[in-house]
Parts: structure tokens; C-alpha cells; sequence
């Protein structure tokens, strides 16, 4: 069978959420001594691209969108401990949490799933996260850009606080804010580099970010 | 010592715009068979009914924060003493002028001191610590907060008959915070306020829905995914909590409420396909809600978010109302066809937008989306004036107190 076509298989195990499937392919595609980073770009996130596009257009739900990063993670098992000193570049970093006081973090999730999906690497600092905690996470991980997110309207307030304390800390790194009652209003009085309305926007905001960081 | 209106100086009765006294008392009144003014109780009830009242009713559920926003009560004892919460239900309606009372919680330990082992404060407000060895942080404008790591979820795959609960003890109301159903008074509350103000007003009671309970089984995410992994077990999981949470509604309906809200804030385009929710929510939503209506009480239910695309399962599901039905960007319902599909099937409950427009409208965008929508709603009959989702725990008092003169003005 041709490499290509084992791309395919891997890509589709993973729109389909086929994890063990997945792992398996994976591993065989090591054996064959493909290079780790060109089972990623040619197999993992071309599938997880169609899922992106299809959770954008209400083709498939979150259900769907869970069992295929599933896939994705069974897949990345494997290939991660062998990616280290490869040389393969992620698209970038980015650093997410769920702002102080506030613990829901499905909406988090998602969009951490669809930007690995996409390429890039997420440091997940969880829920109840202070300014400090963001500080000390962009110190360590040196992140291409920042998520905050929150569920409540009185905990999205907290962060303008976030941004302002890593504005005044030297962090000139994009900031941008998410979710359910966030809206681009209220982004641009806080001082966010922006919003999306769900997961597949917001990769395609951080990527448009990024892009125009390269530029300047 | 009871919680007074006293306690809050004069609600304000602002005027909007070129209003004035006589447009507020000019309805067109529909009378009782007794010829007098309908009450706000059968006002709710008759669009409830799907039938055209003196005017459109105004009846919003309020977040906790809220509550506590605008009453002067400690937060521990709002959420633990069933007295004071009924108190504070009392006094928020009086100082809105709502048509009815949503008691959100139910089942309150009257003996729920003892469970407190230690009380301090911090920054972010009160420390409970608990017998069971939780702690919780009460703030003054949201839930509490349930400190330290969640215990860890079952596996689709390890859960057993036995595992699953035999009795309701206990409501999810928010991600890792429980509110435990004390079994010797699962009423207690509801009793309360039904005998205090049950004549005059209509007072909802609220019920959880399976799936969400399936959903704090097993965690968010995992839950969802079992949807695809396992969707015989996942349907033998909601039939179990659908034969409590029935039982529990049944029950619920003898202490004289005259509608029961079922809240299901995960089953919107948000989290699962139309399809999922025609095979996993509408069959065991229904179910409650058929036995409700056997006992002569409205039910209603509430889904956030995008519910657009399943109104029409919404309604076929037996229920006698919707409500919520956020409109965009939280949502994607518009009023005017939300009431084209209900069609006289049922009643709608909503939709004003509680954060865009209620929290960070000024007084005109809500006089104005209030406006629209009454005029929808009272155009088709079978309407109750409400914000979509809860009221904000931050939007001010005389925000929330335009709907009433909106509903006085255009009902």
C-alpha cells in the first residue's frame, strides 16, 4: 500500500474517531520508518482540518469533535516521544486557561482540541486562573499567544484585570478572549487582540495573529 | 429575623421616556367570571393555557448571584437555610413585580448547621468547611465554589446498576457543585412559599434533566463521547435518572405548584446534533413531562443557547412551554419564529437577552427588545415575558424593573 493512501486511512480514522484504529495505523507508519512530523502534517491534522470545518458548519457536535481528538491524542502517544529533537516546528504555542473564580472549562477544551487539531502546541493551565498564574505560564512556556476564557458574566470582567496586569509585566504577546457571553464589544474595551464565537474561529484568529506577528 | 422590602429603601419606578400613569393602568382587562382583574397567578396561568390574558405576564429566573446582589443576606445562609432562600424569593418578587416565583432550589436541611464544621472569611468571601471534608467559598455574586480537585468520574465502560443512584439525593446545579436534597424535606421550601404567596402568584418548581445528570456521571466530556461509544448503556444511564427524576417531579407536583421547569442547559446545537437530541433527550424529557401534565401542572423546558434548528421536537416532546430560546449572538432564536412554530402547542417563556441587553444595554435597548417582543407575543397569545437565560448576577435592579413597566405599558 502506498504512503499516501495510508495518510488517507490515518486521516480518516481520525474524522471517523477511531482511536484504536488510529494508534494502530500510527505505529505502523513508524515501522515504515515515516518521519514522526510527516505522519502529523500529512495524516493527523489534515483529518482533524475536516473536522474543524465540519464542527464551523454544524455538519458534526461536539460529540464527534470529542472522539476525534480522541483519535488524534492516541495517535500523538506515539509520536510525541519520538518528536523531541526532531526538528519538527508545531505552528506555534499557545497558552490557555479559564479565568479566576470561574471553573467551566468545556468551552476551553474545545478550543485547546481544535488547536492541536491544527498544529499547534497548547499549554493548558486549567480553571480559577489568577493574572499570576498567566504570568508565571507565559515566563515558562513563552507562548505565541494567550486564551483567556470565562463562562459567567461576572467572572469575564476579571479579564481585563489579566490582560492589564501582563500589559504592565511586559507581555506584548496577543491576548485574545472567549467565551458564551464574550462578545467583540467587549473584547475591544478591554483591550483583548480579539474574540471568536466558537473553537474553529478562534483557530483561525490565533492564526491570523500569528501571521501578522511574523509581518511586523 | 425576616427579610423586609424595607430592607432595600424604594424601588425605583423610573419612568421611560413620555410614559405616564394612565398608559401604566390602561390595559384592556380581561376579568375573572367573578368580575374582577385577573390575578398574576391566573394571568400566568392563562398563557400558560395558551389563552390571551389582561396582559402578557412577567415571570424571569434569576442567577444566584443575582439573588444575592440584591439582598442583604449572607451568602452561606442564602444557600444553605431553606427559610432564607424562600424569604429572599418572596422579597425578589415583590421588588420586581414578577407574575410568579421560579424556586430553583428545593430540599434544604433544616439541620444544616451542624454539617458545618468551620466558617472563616477570605478575600473571596466566606470559607465553609464541611463535615464530608468539602469546602466551599461563597462569594456575593455567584454559586459557591467547591474548592480543590473534583472527585474523578466513572468510565462509561465500570458503571454498574449499583453504582447509579437508587434515590434523588442530591441537583447538578453547575460543573463540580452538588446541592443535597435533604430527604426528610424535599419540599420544604416549596411549601413555604405555596402557602405564603401560591394564591396570589404562580410559583414554579425545578427539575434537572437526565441527560444533565448523565452528564456530572460521567463528566462533560466523556458523557459526550459515550453518546457515540456506547448509546445503549448511555440510554439505560438516562432511563435510570428519568424514573427518579419522574418520581421526584410527580412528587413535586402534590405540594400545589402550578408548573415545573425542566432544565437542560446541555441539550442545545452547542453540545449535540437535532439527531442526538431526538435519541437522547427528547424520549426521556418527554416522558417527565407527560407525567407532569397527568398531574395537572405545566411544565416547561429550558434548553441555552442554539435550540433553533429542534424547536419543533421541543415542542412535540408533551411539554406545555419552552423558555430561554436565547436570540443571537448567545443564541439563535428569534421570537417571531419560535412562535410560529409553537403554533398555539404551547406557550413560550423568554427571550430577552440577559447580558447583551439587560446587563449591558442602556434603559432604551430594553425598553425596546422588551417592546418587540411583547408585541410578538401578545399578537399570538400563549406568552410570558422573561429574560432568556437567568438574570445576570450584575445587572442593576432598575434594569430588571423596565420589563415591569414594559409589560404595564405594551402588555
Amino acid at each position: 500500500m502506498g504512503i499516501d493512501k495510508e495518510f488517507v486511512m490515518l486521516a480518516d480514522a481520525v474524522i471517523a474517531g477511531k482511536h484504536i484504529e488510529a494508534g494502530d495505523l500510527t505505529s505502523k507508519l513508524i515501522d515504515e520508518s515515516v518521519p514522526p512530523g510527516e505522519i502529523l502534517e500529512n495524516g493527523l491534522l489534515p483529518g482533524m482540518d475536516v473536522v474543524g470545518k465540519r464542527f464551523r458548519d454544524n455538519q458534526i457536535f461536539l460529540p464527534q469533535v470529542l472522539i476525534s481528538a480522541r483519535a488524534m491524542k492516541a495517535s500523538m502517544k506515539i509520536l510525541e516521544p519520538l518528536m523531541v529533537g526532531s526538528g519538527h516546528k508545531m505552528k506555534g504555542t499557545a497558552l490557555l486557561g479559564t479565568v479566576k473564580g470561574d471553573v467551566h472549562d468545556i468551552g476551553k477544551n474545545i478550543v485547546s482540541i481544535m488547536l492541536q487539531g491544527n498544529g499547534y502546541t497548547v499549554i493548558d493551565l486549567g480553571t480559577d486562573c489568577t493574572a499570576e498564574k498567566f504570568l508565571s505560564g507565559a515566563g515558562q512556556h513563552h507562548p505565541d499567544v494567550i486564551g483567556l476564557s470565562a463562562l459567567l458574566t461576572t467572572t469575564m470582567v476579571y479579564m481585563k484585570t489579566i490582560i492589564d496586569f501582563l500589559r504592565s509585566q511586559q507581555v506584548s504577546i496577543p491576548i485574545i478572549v472567549g467565551g458564551a457571553p464574550v462578545n467583540q464589544k467587549f473584547a475591544d474595551e478591554i483591550g483583548a487582540n480579539g474574540t471568536a464565537r466558537n473553537a474553529a474561529e478562534a483557530v483561525e484568529l490565533i492564526t491570523k495573529l500569528m501571521s501578522e506577528r511574523k509581518e511586523n | 429575623m425576616p427579610l423586609q422590602i424595607q430592607d432595600f429603601g424604594s424601588v425605583c419606578c423610573k419612568r421611560y421616556g413620555m410614559l405616564v400613569q394612565s398608559e401604566l393602568t390602561n390595559n384592556k382587562s380581561q376579568m375573572t367570571n367573578e368580575g374582577r382583574p385577573l390575578n398574576s397567578k391566573e394571568r400566568v396561568k392563562a398563557a400558560m393555557d395558551i389563552r390571551t390574558p389582561d396582559r402578557v405576564p412577567l415571570m424571569c429566573q434569576m442567577s444566584i448571584g443575582h439573588m444575592l446582589q440584591q439582598l442583604p443576606v449572607s451568602p452561606v445562609e442564602f444557600w444553605f437555610d431553606g427559610d432564607t432562600f424562600a424569604e429572599g424569593l418572596l422579597l425578589l418578587r415583590e421588588i420586581y413585580g414578577f407574575d410568579g416565583i421560579l424556586i430553583s432550589l428545593h430540599g434544604h436541611d433544616p439541620n444544616w448547621r451542624n454539617q458545618i464544621v468551620e466558617r472563616s472569611n477570605s478575600e473571596d468571601g466566606e470559607v465553609v468547611r464541611l463535615k464530608d471534608g468539602a469546602t466551599m467559598i461563597f462569594g456575593n455574586d455567584d454559586l459557591p465554589q467547591v474548592v480543590g480537585q473534583e472527585a474523578p468520574k466513572l468510565r462509561l465502560t465500570e458503571i454498574n446498576s449499583e453504582d447509579l443512584p437508587t434515590s434523588l439525593d442530591y441537583i447538578p446545579v453547575s460543573q463540580g457543585l452538588h446541592f443535597r436534597i435533604d430527604p426528610r424535606n424535599k419540599f420544604g421550601v416549596i411549601n413555604t412559599i405555596v402557602q405564603k404567596a401560591g394564591k396570589e402568584f404562580s410559583i414554579h418548581g425545578e427539575i434537572t434533566s437526565p441527560f444533565d445528570y448523565f452528564l456530572d456521571l460521567l463528566g462533560h466530556q466523556d458523557g459526550l463521547m459515550a453518546l457515540i461509544d456506547d448509546p445503549e448503556k448511555s440510554k439505560e444511564i438516562l432511563e435510570h435518572f428519568t424514573r427518579l427524576i419522574e418520581k421526584l417531579a410527580v412528587e413535586m407536583c402534590d405540594t400545589g405548584i402550578d408548573a415545573i421547569k425542566v432544565s437542560s442547559p446541555f441539550a442545545g446545537a452547542g453540545f449535540i446534533s437535532p439527531d442526538f437530541y431526538e435519541e437522547f433527550i427528547a424520549p426521556f424529557e418527554g416522558r417527565i413531562s407527560q407525567s407532569i401534565r397527568k398531574k395537572n401542572v405545566h411544565v416547561y423546558l429550558h434548553t441555552c443557547g442554539a435550540v433553533g434548528d429542534r424547536l419543533e421536537m421541543m415542542f412535540a416532546s408533551g411539554a406545555s412551554g419552552i423558555e430561554c430560546l436565547d436570540p443571537p449572538p448567545l443564541g439563535n432564536v428569534e421570537l417571531d419564529h419560535a412562535m410560529q412554530v409553537a403554533s398555539r402547542k404551547g406557550f413560550v417563556k423568554g427571550n430577552v437577552d440577559s447580558v447583551n441587553t439587560l446587563l449591558l444595554g442602556t434603559d432604551g435597548d430594553i425598553m425596546s427588545d422588551a417592546k418587540s417582543r411583547i408585541e410578538i407575543g401578545k399578537k399570538a397569545g400563549g406568552f410570558i415575558l422573561s429574560t432568556a437565560c437567568s438574570i445576570a448576577p450584575r445587572v442593576k435592579r432598575e434594569k430588571v424593573l423596565l420589563l415591569k413597566e414594559a409589560v404595564e405599558r405594551w402588555g
